[in-house]
């Protein structure tokens, strides 16, 4: 009898515990939806191509909470590193009854911002961030910025194509 | 030996009832809860200037004299959208009692049109650009989430300011206890 009461014990204060504390205030942005940078150089992914280089920005999302594939918005300040794209990966389909079709993405994602190593430059850079996201069922965040250091050291001039070939065509969006 | 075994069923059962009642919440949306200080006198809210669907100048002020239930809301936020069927049966419950609804959303204005007749809203749907969530902030909501809702007063006054989905019978009995209607 008595080896049973903290068996019992155990189980009445999961049960009591099993109860979410829903009233509790949502999570802030910059807790909810943690983003680090960094520097990456990828190998050539076929022969004749050259490396990638770029930044990874990388979200970490609390449980329970996702970000808007679609509204996220990347600018590196300051502008003297010429950037293409952002990089996403497809993230989870949602089929929204007013919205349509979109995308989420839950607890951790990496979107890639290339781009071309002989236009960097040393130096210091901030990566801003306009996200937006909900906490599941209960609030939406409206848009909120958030900002990651990425420090481009000197030196790091490698050519990102081969010297014998044609320099690749200017990524999409970039200012000509 | 045998006194083991009532306790252990009762052991089982509660533990088996917490499981189910954490399975049942999961999915339950959880109630709106109380935003933060206020920072707005009463003359500023009614004085926010937002636009209507045509593009034409709209104030709080100008339902000075009712009590107002102020809802922040936007077109892309799922919660703010599973909450307005309630607060369409409560305008037309309480249009007659000197209650109005007003939503204020920093969004398309195409898509907040196109809710609005899907929906069928039944009170305004004003717009605005950065001054909509300044304000909201202003009345509590100090993590700019969506949806936010402020009961006021007919002088502007905030009476009381939530942040999360207000289910409408609870937004009822406020209304009611407000008004002593």
């Amino acid at each position: 009898m008595k080896k049973l009461l903290p068996v019992l014990a155990t189980c009445l204060a999961a049960a009591a515990s099993a109860a979410p504390a829903s009233s509790d205030e949502p999570l802030d942005p910059d807790k909810a939806f943690v983003p680090t940078a960094r520097l990456v150089a990828t190998a050539p992914a076929a022969a004749g191509t050259g490396e990638r280089h770029g930044i990874d920005v990388e979200y970490r999302i609390e449980p329970g909470y996702y970000l808007y594939r679609n509204r996220l918005k990347f600018e590196l300040h300051p502008a003297n590193v010429l950037t293409g794209p952002p990089e996403f990966p497809p993230g989870i389909e949602v089929d929204d009854p007013f919205l349509g079709k979109s995308a989420i993405f839950r607890d951790r994602v990496t979107i890639h911002i290339p781009f071309a190593v002989s236009m960097a430059r040393p130096g210091h850079y901030r990566v801003r961030i306009v996200a937006q996201g909900c906490a599941e069922d209960r609030i939406c965040y409206s848009p909120f910025v958030q900002e990651v250091a990425v420090n481009i050291p000197p030196g790091y001039r490698v050519m990102d194509f081969p010297a014998t070939q044609a320099p690749p065509a200017a990524p999409r969006g970039l200012p000509r | 030996m045998k006194g083991w075994l009532p306790l252990a069923g009762i052991g089982l059962l509660a533990g088996l009832a917490g499981v189910s009642l954490w399975l049942a919440d999961r999915h339950a949306t959880p109630p709106a809860i109380e935003a933060g200080p206020v920072d707005a006198s009463p003359a500023a809210i009614q004085s926010a200037l937002f636009r209507d669907g045509d593009g034409a100048p709209r104030s709080l002020g100008q339902f000075a004299g009712k009590v107002l239930v102020v809802n922040f809301w936007a077109t892309w936020c799922t919660p703010c959208r599973e909450e307005m069927p309630g607060f369409v049966k409560l305008q037309s419950r309480w249009q007659d009692r000197g209650v109005q609804f007003v939503g204020l959303a920093q969004d398309d204005p195409a898509k907040v049109a196109a809710f609005g007749r899907e929906l069928g809203v039944n009170y305004p749907l004003w717009l605005g650009e950065e001054g909509v969530m300044a304000l909201s902030r202003r009345l509590g909501n100090r993590l700019g989430v969506l949806p936010h809702t402020v009961l006021l007063d007919g002088q502007g006054r905030v009476i009381e300011s939530r942040i999360g989905v207000f289910a409408e019978p609870v937004l009822e009995s406020r209304l009611a206890a407000i008004t002593g209607k």
